[in-house]
Order: C-alpha cells, then sequence, then structure tokens
C-alpha cells in the first residue's frame, strides 16, 4: 500500500510537470495536426498515382488510419531515457538513483508514468476521436477497441523494455547520440510506425515477423483495424501471446544487462 | 599611449580561425574514437532507413504525381545534399537554449569577432560527411539515369543552387533556435522544424494550395529540394520561383543572421 | 590620451520583468504582453578607474555587480548615462572595445573546453592578431610567474577548478589588455591556489600595468590586491574610497576577544567611541572566568559586513 501511494506520488509529479509546459504542448499539438495533413496528401496523391484502391490489402483510408495513429503512438509513447540516463551518468547522479529505496528500473518507469497518462489523454485520445469520426466507419468499432487498448499497454512495455535495454550502453560509451539515433531508426523502419508492414516486400516481411519491434506499432494497429488475422478469435491470441513473450524475454534481457552494467559504476566508482 | 589601432577582420580572417578551430576540434574528436564510429554508424542507419523507406514506398507505388522512380531519387539526393551543412557546420544551435539559459552564453560575447560566428564555429558535426556522401551518390545517380547532360552550365547551376537550398535549412534553423532568446523552453521549435523538414525530398506539388503556400512563403522547405530541383529535372518549363530562390536563399538566410543577432542585442543576461 | 581606463556617469540600468501568467492562456498572454515590472538593477552610479589600479568592486549578491561589468565589457546597454572604457562607448563599439579588455566569469570557463589549452592560446592569438612576438614574450612572462608546465598541454575540461581558473585568468592577460575584469576569480578554490592567483594577478597588474576591477566575496582577495574599494548595494554606490580610509572610518571598532575557563573564545565587536572595552571585560568576568584577552583591530570583512547591514559609510 505504501508502495503505491510512493508509485502514485511519482506519477502526480510527472503531471503537473507536463502541464507546465502547455504552451509548449499547444504548438506542438497544433504543429502535429499540421503534420497529419502533410501524411493524409503524400498518401493521397500516391494512391491516386497508383490507379488501385487497395494496394498490399490496405486501402487509402486503412493506410491513413494506421500512419496517424502510428504518429499518436509515436508521440505517446516517447520516452527520453537513454538521454536521462547518459545524462545521471555523467553528472554522478546516478549514485544518487542506485542508493534510493526503489529498483532504478521501477523508479524510472512510474516516474515516466506521468507524462504517459497525460500525453495519453491530451494527444493520444482527441487524435484517435477525431479519426473515428473523420473518417467515418472505417475504424472497426467492437470488442477489437479494448484489444487495442491491452495491446498498447503490453507495446508500451516492450517499448520501455526496449529503451532500458538500449539505455545503460552509455554506461560503456559517452556516445549518447550515436546510440539514441540507432535506436529510433531501427525501432521506427522496423516497427511500422514510418510505413506499414504490409507494404514491405515479402522477404524483408518474414524477417521483420521476427523481431520485436512490430509488437510496438504494427501488432496494436492490426489489431485495432482487424487486418492480419486478427479478426478472429485464434489470430488475435496470437498476437497478443506473441507481444506477452517479448514482454517477459525483454525484461529478463534488460535486467541480467542492467544488473551487468551496474557493477561497472561500482568498479569504476561513478 | 599608442594610437588605437582598428584591427581588420576580414572574411580571409574568419576563414582562417574557422580552418584553425576546424582542425583541433577534429584532432579532440579523433581521441574519442568509439563515439565517432557509434554516431557515424548511426547516421549511416538513418539514412540508410530513409532509403529503405523510399524503396519500399516505390517497390508498391511506380510513381507519386507524375514523378518516376528516378526523379524522386533526384529530388531525394539532391535534399540531402542541402540538408548537410545545416548538419556539419550550424549543428550547436541545438544548444543555445541550454547556453542562454544557465548564463554560459555570456561567453560569446567578450572576443572581438562576430559572436553569430564564434558560437557556430565552436561545433563541426562529422557526421554529416557521411549523409553528404550519401546525397551525392543519390543525386548522380539519379542524374545519370534522367539523362541530363554534363555541361560546364548544368553543373555550375548545380553547385548554386545546392549551397542557396542548404541556406534555406540553416536560416530555418537559426530562427527557431534564436526563439530562446525571448521564450522559455523553446526546444519544440526546433524539433517541429526538423520534422517538417522530413518534407522536402517530396514535391510540393503534392499538397494543396493552402499548404504550398505555407511551405513557400512562411516555413519554405519547398525551397530545400523542389523548386531548385525543377531547373534540372524540367528544364524546359521552369517556374520563376525556381530561378529566383538562389536570391530568396540567400535574403532569407541574411534575415535569419540579423533575427539571432537581434535576440542577443535584446536578451537581459541575467541569470549570473 | 587620458589617464582613465573607465569612466561611468550617472550610469542606471533597468530591466523589465514580465510578470507571468500561469496556464496556457497565460502563457499565450505572455508572449505578447506588455505588462512589466521595472526593476533597477544598477542606479545613479558614477565612478572613474584610473589606469593600473585594481579596484575592488563589492556588495551583496544582486546589488547589480555583474550587471555593471556587463555594461562596462559592451554585452548590455545602460538605460540612461555614459560609459566611456579605453575611450569607447562599449555597447556600441563592442568589438573594437573587446580588442582592449580581458574578461574572467566566475567558474565559467571560457576557453574551448576540448582543446589542451596552448592550442587556446594560440587561437586566442590569432582571434585577437596578438604579433607573435609579443605572444612569445607573454608566454614566458607567464613561465616566471606560474608553473606552466602542467597545464600547457592538458584539455580544459581536464583540468581541476584552480587550474581552470588560472588557465582563464592567463587568456584574460594574453592580447595584454588594458583592463581585465575579473568576477569573483577564486570562488570554490583552496586556500593554496586562492594565494597563487592573488599572486598571478599582482604580478600581471604590476608588468603590465593592467587595470583591474575585480569582483569579489572574499575579502582575502580584497586585502591582497586592493588600494581601493567600491561598494555597490540595491545597485546604488554606498563607498568608493582607499580600503585604508575605510578602516579608519571604523577605526573605532575593535574586535575583543575572550578565552573562557573552558577555552573557548567569545567574539564582539566594540565601538570604543560608544563602549568602553574595559566595561566589556568587566561584565563579562562576572559571569565567566576569563584566561586571555585579545584586542583586534577589526578586519575588512567585518566593516564591509557593517557597510552592508548599516548603509551608509
Amino acid at each position: 500500500m505504501k508502495s503505491l501511494r510512493r508509485l502514485t506520488a511519482l506519477t502526480k509529479a510527472g503531471v503537473v510537470e507536463s502541464l507546465q509546459f502547455r504552451l509548449g504542448t499547444f504548438v506542438t499539438l497544433f504543429a502535429n495536426l499540421i503534420y497529419l495533413a502533410l501524411v493524409y496528401f503524400l498518401w493521397k496523391a500516391i494512391y491516386a498515382s497508383s490507379g488501385t484502391d487497395v494496394v498490399n490489402g490496405m486501402t487509402f483510408y486503412d493506410t491513413m488510419i494506421y500512419l496517424i495513429l502510428a504518429t499518436a503512438i509515436f508521440n505517446f509513447l516517447e520516452m527520453f531515457i537513454v538521454w536521462d540516463m547518459s545524462r545521471a551518468i555523467q553528472s554522478g547522479e546516478i549514485i544518487m538513483h542506485l542508493l534510493k529505496p526503489m529498483r532504478y528500473r521501477k523508479y524510472m518507469f512510474w516516474s515516466y508514468s506521468g507524462s504517459l497518462v497525460m500525453s495519453f489523454i491530451l494527444t493520444f485520445i482527441p487524435t484517435f476521436l477525431v479519426v473515428v469520426i473523420v473518417t467515418k466507419g472505417a475504424v472497426p468499432v467492437g470488442w477489437n477497441l479494448l484489444a487495442f487498448v491491452l495491446s498498447l499497454l503490453l507495446a508500451l512495455v516492450i517499448n520501455y523494455n526496449i529503451e532500458m535495454l538500449v539505455a545503460p550502453i552509455c554506461l560503456y560509451t559517452e556516445s549518447t547520440w550515436g546510440i539514441n539515433i540507432v535506436k529510433e531508426t531501427i525501432v521506427l523502419l522496423l516497427s511500422g510506425a514510418s510505413i506499414p508492414l504490409a507494404f514491405f516486400p515479402e522477404t524483408f516481411r518474414k524477417i521483420v515477423e521476427f523481431l520485436p519491434f512490430r509488437a510496438v506499432y504494427d501488432i496494436p494497429l492490426t489489431v485495432l483495424l482487424k487486418k492480419n488475422g486478427t479478426d478472429s478469435f485464434d489470430g488475435l491470441i496470437n498476437a497478443i501471446v506473441i507481444q506477452l513473450i517479448w514482454c517477459v524475454v525483454l525484461t529478463i534481457c534488460g535486467n541480467l544487462f542492467w544488473n551487468h552494467a551496474v557493477k561497472k559504476i561500482t568498479v569504476n566508482g561513478g | 599611449m599608442e594610437e588605437m589601432i582598428v584591427k581588420k577582420r576580414g572574411f580571409a580572417f574568419y576563414l582562417s580561425i574557422y580552418k584553425k578551430i576546424l582542425i583541433q576540434d577534429l584532432k579532440s574528436k579523433m581521441s574519442y574514437r568509439a563515439d565517432f564510429i557509434i554516431s557515424t554508424f548511426g547516421m549511416i542507419m538513418t539514412n540508410l532507413s530513409g532509403f529503405v523507406t523510399f524503396m519500399i514506398l516505390f517497390h508498391n507505388f511506380p510513381s507519386i504525381n507524375g514523378w518516376d522512380y528516378h526523379h524522386m531519387l533526384f529530388l531525394y539526393g539532391f535534399s540531402l545534399i542541402a540538408l548537410t551543412p545545416v548538419q556539419c557546420f550550424f549543428d550547436n544551435n541545438w544548444n543555445l537554449r541550454f547556453m542562454v539559459r544557465s548564463g554560459d552564453f555570456i561567453k560569446y560575447c567578450f572576443r572581438p569577432i562576430n559572436v553569430f560566428f564564434y558560437f557556430i564555429s565552436e561545433v563541426f558535426d562529422v557526421k554529416g560527411i557521411g549523409q553528404f556522401v550519401f546525397g551525392i551518390a543519390t543525386f548522380v545517380y539519379a542524374w545519370a539515369h534522367i539523362g541530363i547532360p554534363v555541361t560546364v552550365l548544368t553543373i555550375a547551376q548545380a553547385v548554386v543552387f545546392l549551397i542557396t537550398a542548404s541556406l534555406f535549412m540553416i536560416a530555418l534553423m537559426n530562427f527557431s533556435a534564436a526563439t530562446c532568446f525571448w521564450i522559455i523552453n523553446s526546444g519544440y521549435v526546433m524539433v517541429i522544424m526538423f520534422r517538417f523538414k522530413d518534407f522536402a525530398k517530396y514535391p510540393a506539388s503534392i499538397f494543396n494550395s493552402i499548404f504550398r503556400f505555407i511551405f513557400t512563403f512562411i516555413i519554405p522547405i519547398a525551397f530545400i529540394a523542389y523548386y531548385p530541383s525543377l531547373v534540372f529535372v524540367t528544364p524546359d518549363d521552369v517556374p520563376l520561383i525556381s530561378w529566383l530562390s538562389p536570391f530568396i536563399g540567400v535574403v532569407f538566410f541574411w534575415l535569419s543572421y540579423k533575427f539571432w543577432m537581434y535576440g542577443v542585442r535584446k536578451y537581459d543576461f541575467t541569470g549570473s | 590620451m587620458t589617464n582613465e581606463a573607465v569612466v561611468m556617469k550617472n550610469v542606471s540600468k533597468t530591466f523589465k520583468v514580465l510578470n507571468r501568467h500561469e496556464g496556457l492562456k497565460g502563457s499565450i498572454k505572455d508572449l505578447f504582453s506588455r505588462d512589466y515590472n521595472t526593476v533597477e538593477a544598477v542606479s545613479d552610479v558614477s565612478l572613474t578607474v584610473s589606469k593600473g589600479e585594481i579596484i575592488g568592486y563589492l556588495g551583496p549578491n544582486g546589488a547589480g555587480k555583474s550587471t555593471t561589468i556587463k555594461m562596462m565589457t559592451g554585452v548590455l546597454e545602460p538605460t540612461t548615462g555614459e560609459i566611456m572604457v579605453n575611450g569607447l562607448v562599449p555597447f556600441k563599439d563592442r568589438t573594437r572595445n573587446s580588442e582592449n579588455i580581458g574578461v574572467v566569469f566566475g567558474q565559467r570557463s571560457q576557453l574551448w573546453w576540448n582543446l589542451p589549452l596552448v592550442e587556446s592560446f594560440k587561437l586566442l592569438r590569432d582571434i585577437y592578431l596578438v604579433p607573435q612576438k609579443d605572444y612569445e614574450e607573454m608566454l614566458e612572462l607567464y613561465d616566471s610567474l606560474v608553473d606552466l608546465e602542467p597545464i600547457l598541454h592538458k584539455p580544459v575540461r581536464q583540468m581541476s577548478l584552480g587550474q581552470r581558473t588560472l588557465s582563464d585568468i592567463l587568456a584574460a592577460f594574453l592580447h595584454n589588455p588594458g583592463i581585465v575584469f575579473l568576477d569573483e576569480p577564486t570562488i570554490g578554490l583552496d586556500v593554496s591556489m586562492k594565494a597563487k592567483i592573488r599572486e598571478l594577478i599582482l604580478g600581471l597588474n604590476k608588468v603590465k600595468n593592467t587595470t583591474v576591477i575585480l569582483t569579489t566575496h572574499d575579502m582575502g582577495d580584497v586585502d591582497a590586491l586592493c588600494k581601493r574599494i567600491v561598494i555597490i548595494d540595491k545597485g546604488r554606490k554606498i563607498y568608493d574610497n582607499d580600503i585604508d580610509h575605510l578602516k579608519s572610518y571604523f577605526g573605532s571598532y575593535r574586535t575583543l576577544r575572550m578565552r573562557l575557563g573552558d577555552d573557548s573564545w567569545i567574539e564582539q565587536v566594540i565601538d570604543e567611541k560608544t563602549t568602553d572595552v574595559m566595561n566589556v571585560i568587566q561584565e563579562t568576568q562576572k559571569k565567566h572566568k576569563i584566561k586571555d584577552i585579545e584586542l583586534q583591530e577589526i578586519s575588512t570583512e567585518e566593516v564591509i559586513r557593517k557597510i552592508y547591514e548599516g548603509g551608509e559609510a
């Protein structure tokens, strides 16, 4: 009970902090709308040039919904753990974190939860509603919404674990920028955030299926749109199970790597 | 007491100072070899991922708005080259808001050289070179496949138009970085600008008139690749604005520089 | 040429401070708001500094010291009044003014972080267009004043705070400027480093006849370096005279120290005009056993504290 109160305190602090940057939030929101308009024009031109309505099982509306919500998920999931950790390492602050009663990995997760809640309410839900209303029925509304929320929650955990798997590399090298950019490009490309996985060439897609990244963007979105076999119960369970497996695998890997990396701090004395 | 001599510092002076700082900077970067390698790898990954996205798009859709594969590639290569100088030479703008907020920025105001130059010269980003090579390769490949004639004129045009096109992104960065002299935590302005720049590689003709207007006159990313490319891609039908783009680029850059310097002069330098 | 390094006439500097509003509407309003409070950081300060002088520019935190220095270096424009530094108006002629000044701002290094010190020196030589002969002479002078060997080829980022400050001071004198501004140069340093730095400043001032304007909270700096001090408080100049005059003004003050039975010392500042020292001793003796007595001249530190507290001198 006491630990729960501590966790909610962290969440609350995060909410307050992100509220203080409201002008920035407002401008960013506005810019996101423009950005979405650009995506719209781009794909409209692409589909207009292709001559057919359905490409690789995706209609123009499917692609739009997929990409817009991918952007919304991107904004929702965006964490700066790699940056935070490298700064904490360089300033020596990491030692303070290690001395705190709460495990560092847990601490990071819950201190981010506040801004996650905020961005979910402030950016994700509005975007989602606008998409549902504007596309007039292109988003199937039913039990898939529930599955989507569950899948999104798993995606969040997976994304956090990917971050936590990458961040400790900062203990071995000062190259934060390099590490971060490599992580970001790989995640965005291979998760289907910049272009739907359905468009990938056959062999390429086969490879990507075996990587954890698609569990962050592609799986929640295909679940929502009932694509790729997730309209059947078996297909849906299959998708969620894949996410669960990645959750477990990445958490274990992350823990092992973190424990190994922490030894490096104690050896070096910070 | 000696006469007060007014020392002249011209273009040659600044060039030689920049060269010296650059050499020293590169030397010290070499001592961080791991960082250098990882960052370069990261930069190559970004470009590669952009390229893969591009290829996947054309794997599914053979043309966009009348622009076929090689024409799009030309535009893509053009934008990569034009976006290199901002990455290589003006990257310190990202640090501006932190420096201003902490009060460290004041140190740039005590030297008898141009403040903008002094600030910008401090960081040279080697990683941009990878992007440059990538861009050149794409550009040359597309150039050859489209069959643009190789003459002194076209090459001179390419050089002039590439350099002036790069001024647009530099100017956008200067403008958005300098907002920190007035707005606290203005980092998002830069982030937004950098997201918009991703659209520089697409033909502006795909947008409706409102966005074409915005991208021409307000956030002029259409000048980074689209307008100057028309000079090469459709040489028989070049709109006036393409021919004017070098001049607009120079003026826009000059305005951004003035805005930046105005921010320095108006800033209170409290916080120390 | 005149013999004045700095002339300030009735200089004031007011800042407009925006009244910030809460929330989203507030922050948009702030962007266009004209709802300002004006704060007078420096008000009506006049000051003349002669060539070759070292003056201590003192005052409590927020008194306007940094603002004055920023005006003298041409970073800020005075709201009213006139400033001439080496015969130039700093803000109008920032570039030319900076040819002939050197600045050290406390803990903020102005050197290239990643470069060895000697490379920073070479860059500064080129930036200030210092002739090679003068540059070499300066390095020789430095070598005679401090031990350059351990720092010359070390990157600034690897230096200790003391080494960094030392390097920054050397860099500030490198182009042989007429005036050097030192803003809290000894802050955070250990005793031996402080002594080293004071010695260096004094040496450079003597050899090069450089005017030094020093702000500090460390009275050790003042005692070691300054003949004259200027004190400002709440933006106003409240004292400008010799340090000896200051002491003689408070000359009737003594610090009485008494060692008690348990070997602890107690201290009391006494104004002899109003209080009799013997009376204090007798009063104390009624309550405690006194083993030892010392009567000291008042220290600069205490004088300054008295001025900060009491306002006028």
